[in-house]
């Protein structure tokens, strides 16, 4: 994934050394991409291999350095420049799920739907809150990267109500054409069918 | 105090085969300082909801009651004090007085309430700048866009203390930004001891409320973040 870019980014500001990567990356992430100092020195010395940063040696205070390469800059310009695709993108488990819930005798997809709702509004209250203190303040890819969430979450609340508005339409439909074939041909005009499927008069 | 209370409150509409429930028991408590969003497909409930609330309209089952005081206990003319001093509403339509300017729209409730004008016009200026629409204020209704209405109709709603504050879609016409800004707004309000309900179907403006409640087919199906008082629970376990 990007970790890779996004050391590559702290880099271009000038050389560091994995603890300040660690940091700088949470910072400018706003902490909600935490990293471990593993997933850096990983990272690290799979640049170094690629020959995108290379290691300067360990300095008087026993921290050891990198600095961004030629090739490196590049591979971060063309970064930047490509679109992110939708298939890079991890594949929607909550689709999957929704998907699988139809199929699955005994469980209730209205209620995935609204247990996922809640979930994500949840999620966006939250996101909110820290946008909301947050503001103020100048720390605008900070922002950002909450809207992002924000958005991104909000989309989800969206296709949730679509997904359960298509399913309760289908439902309907279904309900009428098996109402309308279990009709009694000689029923009386004055009876009409109700929702438990018996007959009542009006 | 709890500034809104809604006991088992029903609405139907029509008679016999066309009956329609449009709230089928919903129980709500807002405290003051605390924004609600209720959320929900179109036709759940949510604007009879926000209209029983404000006491423009009447339950058919159970009792709402507005800083402890029952409302169908008010006199017509108590009912009309209260909603005018205590509540400020954003319709689904905004409801603006076409004969009046955005400015007059705005003081119209103070000046109603006994505010002499000149203050009344001030305090509304401030309100038509909060939302930043303060250079047409002398403009009428239908001199503004749908989102510069949505605005004054904003500013209408949170103009003086209100202590209740409905609001149902406020930012239908808005773009995204103008629409946060509302929604700013409306925070800022309840953070100042409003207490307010806000109807949406957008979950990113549901974000800024403290609760958000969902309602399906006149229910409460479920909530997100602290829940009411779960007394009736508690009593029917005990
Ligand atoms: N005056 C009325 N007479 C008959 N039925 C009504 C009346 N007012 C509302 N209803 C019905 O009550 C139900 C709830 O309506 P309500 O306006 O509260 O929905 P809503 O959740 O606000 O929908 P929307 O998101 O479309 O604004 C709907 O089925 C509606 O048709
Ligand atoms: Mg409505």
């Amino acid at each position: 994934m990007s970790i890779k870019y996004g050391l590559l980014a702290l880099l271009e500001r000038g050389q560091a050394y994995g603890y300040q990567l660690r940091a700088s990356f949470e910072e400018s992430t706003g902490s909600t991409w935490p990293l471990n100092i593993g997933q850096v020195y990983t990272t690290l010395s799979r640049l170094e291999r690629d020959g995108l940063v290379q290691a300067l040696g360990e300095n008087p205070q026993g921290q050891r350095p990198y600095e961004i390469t030629m090739a490196g800059r590049a591979a971060l310009a063309t970064w930047f420049a490509t679109p992110v695709g939708d298939t890079e993108r991890p594949r929607d488990e909550l689709a999957i799920k929704l998907a699988l819930a139809l199929s699955t005798p005994g469980v209730d997809i209205t209620t995935v739907v609204q247990t996922q709702r809640t979930a994500s509004v949840r999620a966006l209250q939250e996101y909110t809150r820290l946008k909301n203190r947050a503001t103020g303040g100048d720390d605008i890819s900070w922002l950002l990267i909450i809207d992002a969430m924000i958005f991104r979450v909000e989309a989800e609340v969206r296709w949730l109500d679509h997904c359960e508005a298509s399913l309760l339409r289908h439902q309907r439909t279904r309900q009428e054409t098996s109402t309308a074939e279990t009709e009694v041909p000689d029923q009386a005009p004055e009876a009409v069918p109700t929702s438990t499927g018996e007959t009542t008069p009006r | 105090m709890t500034v809104l209370e809604l006991r088992d409150v029903h609405r139907t509409h029509g008679a016999g085969e066309a009956m329609v429930h449009a709230l089928r028991g919903v129980s709500i408590a807002v405290q003051p300082g605390e924004l609600v969003a209720v959320m929900g497909p179109s036709g759940s409930g949510k604007s009879t909801l926000l209209n029983l609330a404000g006491g423009l309209d009447g339950p058919t089952g159970g009792e709402v009651f507005v800083e402890g005081t029952a409302i169908s206990q008010l006199s017509r003319r108590s009912l009309a004090a209260l909603r005018r001093r205590a509540i400020g509403y954003v319709f689904q339509d905004l409801n603006l007085l076409p004969s009046l300017t955005a400015i007059e729209n705005v003081a119209l409730p103070l000046e109603l309430d006994g505010m002499s004008v000149r203050k009344a016009r001030a305090v509304a200026a401030k309100a038509l700048d909060d939302v930043a629409i303060s250079e047409l204020a002398l403009r009428f209704p239908d001199e503004m866009s749908g989102g510069q209405q949505q605005r004054v109709a904003i500013a209408r709603a949170v103009v003086g203390e209100r202590r209740l504050v409905l609001a149902d879609e406020p930012t239908g016409a808005l773009d995204s930004q103008t629409g946060e800004s509302v929604l700013r707004l409306l925070r800022a309000r309840c953070d100042a001891g409003a207490a307010g309900v806000l109807v949406t179907h957008d979950a990113r403006h549901a974000g800024w409320a403290d609760r958000v409640i969902f309602l399906r087919d006149g229910l409460v199906v479920d909530a997100s973040g602290p829940l009411p008082e779960a007394e009736g629970l508690l009593e029917a376990a005990s």
